[in-house]
């Protein structure tokens, strides 16, 4: 990366999305720095100004241009830096891989959320429904070792981030994605071996933590 | 229907969708001939075409090349501009920056202000009036979006004009139903709905006001 490119990512810690990110500039081996955001407390005037409409992170700031929303920001650094390539080359391919990632982003963290922000019945529904989703997002990915193919890909980066926080269901929702999906679960851990993800993957029990003080909050308790 | 080795691009669309009409204009847009299929979304029942291209969501629209679906209106008008793009007007900016921009802007349109209509569409009394500020607020959002420029995407008609024009549709419904004028709350808004009304493409696939708006009327239980 040529030495006049600064890259700046408003970061939260404990956030999927910015963990999604961080591991896209991974993949594509561009540095950058981070700016950690007290989203709970105040948030910084660098972040009001760059996303004024949502106030959230991640932003990720290239010479001081503000991109926003997460999965925006993958497609902005996939074809930005575009080697090695994370969206598949033919069109048919991207298009497969955009339908993906909106289904993951409509889908994934809200059923996730409904498991630890319940109890009782509505948990049990909110289990069902999320083993569902990761149902179908094996049926997509098929016999193959990644979204992407053989090789690990946009959808693949799209989706590995939000896995930080299934410890957090799983604990809550009283299962195992090892037994409910053997081959979900065996994707997380190949992706896991990836240099791209192990140094961005935030460590479970500190994600627990963070969201046994987010039921509190939300008066879950 | 066996779409299998088929040459055709085939749209599967309700009449009234205003996120299967910007895959219509997207096409016409590009100067695409297409088949039609018309899938009726007053049966809550899908048609077993619908089923078989899209058995994870099971909408519409959906865009048949060559007997494979593409589904999901924006990623439809992204394999669009990359499926005919040498020798073709393309809808995104080259710039990254510029893409990441308009997709913001389309994804705001379906996040937001998608949900905010249909919730001014089914309210009333004092919540009509504190939503139907909501809506007002959001479309004073893209108004300035759209600044000084012809269209969204500059001097040209692009993908974000192409994402939002079919919503115009029922600008004239939310005036009915809220008693107030966009020319004045959005008047560069209103030129633009104008300056695209005027494009042959455009005006072919979006429906009649009073068409669209008796269907949302029904819809929504608008008295």
């Amino acid at each position: 990366m040529p030495t006049d490119e600064q890259l700046l990512l408003l970061d939260l810690w404990v956030s999927p999305f910015s963990t999604r990110v961080k591991i896209a500039l991974a993949e594509k081996g561009l540095s950058y720095e981070t700016q950690e955001e007290d989203v709970l407390g105040g948030k910084s005037d660098l972040l009001l100004k760059s996303n004024p409409l949502y106030a959230k992170v991640p932003v990720l700031l290239h010479n001081g241009k503000p991109v926003v929303e997460s999965t925006n920001i993958v497609y902005y650094i996939d074809e930005t830096w575009p080697s090695p390539q994370l969206l598949p080359a033919c069109s048919y391919g991207k298009s497969r891989a955009r339908f993906w990632a909106d289904f993951i982003d409509k889908k994934v963290f809200d059923a996730g959320s409904s498991i630890w922000k319940t109890k009782g019945e509505e948990l049990e529904a909110a289990k069902k429904e999320f083993i569902d989703i990761l149902k179908k997002l094996e049926g997509a990915m098929g016999d193959k070792d990644y979204f992407g193919g053989d090789k690990f890909g946009f959808v693949d980066v799209i989706l590995i981030g939000l896995t930080t926080w299934f410890y957090v269901y799983e604990k809550y929702g009283g299962f195992k994605i090892e037994k409910e999906c053997p081959k979900f679960a065996a994707w997380i851990n190949r992706c896991k071996k990836r240099d791209s993800v192990a140094k961005n993957y935030v460590d479970p029990e500190r994600t627990y933590e963070f969201v046994g003080m987010l039921r509190k909050m939300h008066g879950v308790e | 229907m066996d779409m299998s080795g088929s040459c055709e691009i085939v749209v599967v669309d309700f009449w009234a969708n205003g996120f299967g009409m910007r895959v219509r204009i997207a096409l016409e847009e590009k100067g695409i001939m297409y088949k039609y299929e018309e899938e009726n979304l007053e049966n809550p029942q899908r048609s077993q075409l619908v089923l078989d291209m899209n058995p994870v969501r099971k909408s519409v629209p959906i865009l048949i090349d060559e007997g494979k679906p593409v589904c999901d209106s924006l990623a439809i008008l992204e394999y669009i501009d990359e499926r005919w793009k040498d020798g073709f007007p393309s809808l995104l900016p080259e710039d990254p920056y510029e893409r990441a921009v308009a997709r913001f802007w389309a994804q705001y349109v379906d996040n937001k202000i998608f949900d905010t209509q249909a919730k001014f569409l089914k309210s009333k009394g004092e919540t009509k009036e504190d939503v139907k500020k909501e809506l007002i607020g959001q479309l004073k959002l893209l108004d300035d979006a759209l600044g000084e420029k012809l269209y969204f995407g500059g001097d040209k008609f692009g993908y974000l004009d192409v994402a939002f024009i079919p919503f115009s549709s029922m600008f004239s419904g939310y005036e009915s139903h809220g008693s107030f004028k966009l020319e004045e709350e959005c008047p560069k808004l209103s030129a633009w709905v104008k300056r695209c009304l005027a494009r042959e493409g455009v005006s072919r696939v979006l429906p009649d006001f009073h068409q669209i708006y008796e269907i949302h009327k029904k819809w929504y239980g608008v008295e």
